[in-house]
């Protein structure tokens, strides 16, 4: 559905975004991430079609961007970062006129627009100026901007930027309801958000991509060992001695001692090696009682890290 | 287009410029109304469109200096290049809803025409003339102050641009009499004469559809360079 061949953005001898290959499939929900500055925007903006790209092409449904950027253009939707709107029209007056402007046939306007302000939860504010609403609010009539097209495809930069809590689960809920029948692309800095609603995370930094895969994927490829934390009542001190007793275990290390006198350890293994069940008997073996035991699960934000870091070295 | 013909047409009167424009126009032609015509007691409609000329100078680029730098500043821009909308639709939309509002003005001086009308009845080839030639010199001056706006995200910058490059050329024939072809304002002058010179004409339309052109080639070399 959108695909991107060797895409490179240059400004003057500044190279924005370098070489970047990926294809989106129909349904897809994507998420863009990597640290300020590393070009998620201006992929975004590239494939949107507001700039142009320096070398390589992007397609849209097989459409050439810059070649029929008319056509191409008519199956997205672009809710650009920062939400700009005009804040001298109402929210109807705005989604009327996005509709306008997107070439939605006439006699489907005015049904479109009340069922996009339905869908948004903007019935209520509909004939309010944009300027006099609420971040939350106009956070959502950009949304409707977007949605009353009914494009295929759904850009969406930092979609939850500046929302509260209540709002951001909110938005989020909606984008994992539109990624039904939509294809998504959105870029966020907040990595548990991107773990929770897309299916495929891309990952650039400095321009470049550094990793393209699943969020399952991409923790596991970045957890090295196996390891994990045992909380234990353990007066005798004990457990630093049992390393060799527990098959396969590589490595005992004392993690905090807490104020309650349990201490906790993390117990290292070797990869691919279960050691819950050794370590419970073998503790028992030894008086050693167990208030807590989990696995060390590495997350979206430790990949993400490694994969920032190994790029920037 | 028609669209956005309509909604720039309506923001023009959604915030005060619409109001302001419109307002300062009637305010100094009703002025130039006294001065230039009745306190002569003459019944020469076009006499007024010669020192209205010159405030037109000063008041466009009220209409204009926000078209495209406020869309730019506030990342509306955005939604209308990343919409259907080709470039010279988006430019020509601007420029017409702006046009608009200048016959909205001449058709308010319609109301001098009607007292003028009451003592003697004003030449109606002179009226027509004169109302072609500031139609011709006011979308000249829309069409600069949309381009200077094109070029700028800063409203102010748009606007002084626009006077400046309008005051020299007003004043380029006192450098040389060779740059009186350069003057739109002297052009202008031959309209409320009666004349409707086909080469001022041309020149006007021309200078137009450059600048027309000029905005759409900014804006479209903006896309690979923004």
């Amino acid at each position: 559905m959108i695909q991107l061949k060797n895409v490179t953005k240059k400004y003057g001898n500044f190279t924005a975004v370098e070489d970047i290959n990926f294809d989106i499939k129909e349904g897809e929900i994507i998420g863009l991430l990597g640290p300020n500055g590393a070009g998620k925007t201006t992929t975004m903006n590239m494939i949107t079609g507001y700039i142009e790209q320096t070398e390589g092409e992007i397609l849209i449904n097989g459409i050439d961007m810059l070649k029929k950027s008319k056509k191409a253009k008519r199956d997205i939707g672009y809710m650009p970062e920062g939400v700009p709107l005009y804040n001298d029209l109402t929210v109807k007056e705005f989604v009327t006129y996005m509709a306008q402007i997107k070439k939605v046939n006439k006699k489907d306007i005015k049904q479109n627009v009340n069922k996009t302000l339905k869908n948004t939860g903007l019935e209520d504010v509909q004939n309010k100026l944009v300027k006099n609403l609420s971040r939350g609010y106009k956070q959502r009539v950009s949304l409707a901007g977007t949605l009353v097209s009914d494009p295929k495809i759904l850009i969406l930069d930092e979609p939850t930027v500046g929302l509260d809590p209540k709002q951001i689960t909110e938005i989020r809920a909606l984008i994992k309801d539109l990624g039904k029948n939509h294809t998504v692309i959105l870029s966020s800095h907040i990595l548990s958000e991107v773990s929770q609603i897309c299916n495929k995370v891309i990952i650039i930094n400095k321009g470049k991509i550094v990793a393209i895969d699943t969020p399952k994927n991409l923790e596991n490829k970045v957890s090295q060992n196996n390891s994990i934390y045992v909380t234990v009542e353990d007066s005798n001190n004990k457990v630093e001695t049992i390393k060799g007793k527990i098959d396969g275990v590589k490595e005992i290390k004392l993690v905090e001692k807490n104020e309650d006198g349990t201490k906790q350890y993390i117990v290292i293994g070797e990869k691919g090696k279960d050691l819950r069940k050794a370590i419970f008997e073998v503790f028992a073996k030894e008086n050693i009682t167990i208030f807590e035991m989990k696995k060390s699960d590495t997350t979206l934000e430790d990949a993400f890290m490694k994969l920032i870091e190994g790029g920037n070295k | 287009m028609l669209s956005v013909i309509k909604k720039e047409f309506k923001s023009y009167f959604l915030s005060p410029i619409g109001y302001v424009f419109i307002g300062l126009f009637l305010i100094t032609f009703s002025i130039f109304f006294y001065t230039d015509v009745v306190a002569y007691g003459s019944t020469n409609f076009e006499y007024i469109f010669y020192s209205g000329a010159t405030v037109l100078t000063f008041i466009v680029p009220v209409l204009t200096m926000r078209s495209f730098s406020e869309e730019r500043k506030t990342g509306t821009e955005q939604l209308l290049l990343t919409s259907p909308l080709s470039i010279t639709s988006i430019v020509l939309a601007k420029f017409i809803a702006a046009t608009l509002i200048i016959i909205i003005t001449e058709l308010c001086t319609f109301m001098y025409f009607a007292i003028l009308c009451f003592f003697g009845m004003p030449d109606l080839l002179m009226t027509f003339a004169t109302l072609l030639g500031f139609l011709l010199l006011a979308m000249s001056y829309i069409s600069f102050g949309i381009l200077a706006s094109s070029i700028t995200e800063n409203q102010i910058i748009a606007g002084v641009i626009t006077i400046g490059f309008f005051v020299a050329t007003w004043f380029l024939p006192n450098l040389s009499t060779s740059l009186n072809n350069f003057s739109l304002i002297n052009m202008y002058s031959k309209f409320p004469q009666g004349q409707i010179d086909i080469a001022d004409t041309v020149t006007f339309v021309a200078f137009i559809v450059m600048c027309i052109v000029l905005t759409i080639t900014v804006m479209q070399r903006r896309k690979s360079v923004r």
